[in-house]
């Protein structure tokens, strides 16, 4: 048994990598709850979302605003709406038109779609096969409690994230567009029978479940130091399996899902022998275990009011 | 000029036409009767002028053309409904579910929520005594049990609470899927003085109703309109369309009389 701080240290780390796959598997989860789709290329928004943050801070540099706080602050509005935009189009072009057909299509549709996102970043952004290196935005440092070592980058990755959940459920249980979305999954007929525009309620759902991509590319690159576009193939099948295990359609399960599994993957690296080579056979192999198991989730969608 | 009005209204899905170049319409303050055997159309009838599926031909509301509008604007413009299956919102309160009909009357924003609680909570007020006072007409009990859960409540509460609903959107044409279905002949009855009731109360609302039921059909309205096939067959007053032979032989069969399955 290893000591506790290391566990700690571990479950810390783990921890990490966690809010960002729950940010993702929110979206997920947001679009199948509202709408009963699956956005296979939500994984390749997320690395889009990773690339519009830093394209801007080379525009903030650029335009010599020097302040990191006003700098990173920016990046994320920034990188937040054309990711949520680029999100709504995607849905308009790959998800929309296909509304009517069986869900296998749209299905095909985002796969497809995810590849050309991931192929045009390669082909257009500068050099875009080579890992690109992100800024460092966030307060360097760290400091030690318990014998568990924190960095103050880390926490402010914490905080972002944690703010950017406490947001969506406000939006989601608080506002008028969230009751729109909450409406329009339990029955889109009779919500449109009461006056709920549909088409703007879907397309709010994506724009917030690509913003939260964003919000987690950008993560991604503050915390890894680098982002590369192969990077939401991974990305998309973890968030989607964090959805899965939380139970799809559940805000609350995919934020936990997310957590599950970054922290899984974290310890299995750390205590199994040879652990960071299997850290992803291990963390998928729970996965499947939920699917036998447990397919509805930790908190399956139909026990708690999904979206 | 009527308040609502079909012309050739039709529906096809695929090589099946559901609605079949439908000549209907409804005047100020009349209650329409609309029957016809289980598949004829009368469903199908109401999706399309409410847009939830695409139609062809007129349909003309309150002097102005409907089609091309999405269901959310058609709602907005004053037509409201119930379905056959009840859509409540079964988990929350009757109150919530008759506010969720007031929504879009709402004139309260964020801005409001956060910086102006006394209007807001004023006028949650007013739309609460509002509800109240519709669901009142139906059964005071509703009112005493405003916070319970609608799915505690039985079938024909149900359907008191999702009729209120769809006339908390002060509608002006109330579209009335088959309220009757799945209720005992004792509820059928009471629900019928309910209609009265609401009769009486908002004499300028225009009501489509469809019904299996002819003895509510009989009991509400004066004027029926009985689909076939997707065909309108025949329309007048109940008893014309009742003695009406091809609507006795839609619901009867050819030579009827003899048949046992007869229903109506």
């Amino acid at each position: 048994m290893p000591p506790l701080e290391v566990i700690l240290q571990q479950a810390f780390n783990g921890l990490m990598l966690g809010v960002m796959y729950a940010l993702i598997a929110v979206g997920f989860t947001l679009f199948f709850g509202v709408l009963d789709v699956i956005h296979f290329s939500h994984g390749d928004i997320f690395t889009l979302g990773a690339f519009a943050g830093l394209s801007l801070t080379f525009l903030w540099a650029a335009v010599g605003i020097g302040n990191p706080a006003v700098a990173l602050l920016l990046t994320f509005l920034g990188a937040l709406v054309l990711t949520g935009l680029i999100g709504v189009a995607a849905e308009r072009a790959c998800v929309k038109p296909l509304a009517k057909a069986p869900p296998l299509m749209t299905l095909l549709a985002t796969l497809s779609l995810g590849l050309v996102i991931r192929e045009a970043i390669l082909i257009f952004y500068p050099r875009g096969a080579d890992p690109k290196p992100f800024p460092a935005m966030l307060p360097q440092g760290l400091f030690e409690i318990g014998g568990v070592v924190i960095r103050y980058e880390n926490l402010a990755i914490l905080a972002i994230a944690g703010v950017a959940m406490v947001l969506v459920d406000l939006i989601i249980n608080r506002t008028r567009v969230g009751a729109s979305m909450r409406a329009v999954a339990q029955d889109a007929e009779a919500a449109q029978m009461m006056g709920v525009n549909l088409n703007r309620t879907v397309d709010f759902t994506f724009f917030l479940g690509s913003a939260l991509a964003a919000v987690a590319g950008i993560l991604n690159g503050l915390y890894y130091s680098e982002i590369h576009f192969i990077m939401g193939i991974m990305g998309g099948i973890i968030g989607f399996s964090a959805a899965a295990i939380g139970g799809l359609g559940n805000v609350y399960g995919a934020i936990l899902g997310g957590l599950l599994f970054g922290v899984l993957q974290t310890l299995a690296a750390a205590f199994i022998p040879r652990g960071s080579e299997f850290r992803d056979v291990v963390a998928f192999a729970v996965v499947m275990v939920f699917m036998v198991f447990k397919p509805t989730g930790i908190l399956g969608e139909k026990t708690i009011e999904r979206v | 000029m009527s308040l609502f009005a079909t012309r050739g209204l039709t529906v096809r899905f695929g090589g099946l036409t559901a609605v079949d170049h439908v000549d209907a319409g409804v005047e100020e303050g009349e209650t329409l009767g609309l029957i016809g055997p289980n598949g004829s159309g009368k469903t199908t009838f109401f999706n399309a002028v409410t847009g939830l599926v695409p139609a062809t031909g007129e349909v003309v509301f309150r002097g102005a053309p409907l089609p091309g509008l999405e269901p959310h604007q058609i709602c907005r413009r004053g037509i409201a409904r119930t379905f056959q299956a009840s859509r409540l919102c079964l988990g929350l309160s009757v109150f919530d579910n008759v506010l969720i009909g007031m929504h879009t009357h709402v004139r309260c924003g964020l801005l409001e929520a956060l910086f102006r609680r006394a209007r807001m909570l004023s006028e949650v007020r007013q739309a609460l005594k509002q509800a109240a006072h519709l669901l009142s007409l139906f059964n005071a009990d509703l009112v005493d049990r405003g916070f319970d859960p609608v799915g505690a409540l039985p079938q024909i509460d149900r359907r008191r609470v999702e009729i209120c609903r769809a006339l908390a959107a002060q509608p002006r044409l109330l579209l009335l899927d088959e309220p009757s279905a799945g209720m005992s002949p004792e509820e059928t009855v009471e629900l019928m003085k309910d209609l009265q009731i609401v009769r009486e109360e908002m004499p300028g609302l225009s009501i489509i109703i469809i019904e299996h039921d002819m003895f509510v059909i009989e009991g509400v309205s004066r004027r029926v309109v009985a689909f076939n096939y997707g065909r309108k067959i025949a329309e007048g007053t109940f008893a014309e369309v009742a003695r009406n032979e091809e609507v006795r032989e839609a619901y009867l069969g050819r030579g009827s009389g003899t048949e046992g399955s007869a229903r109506a």
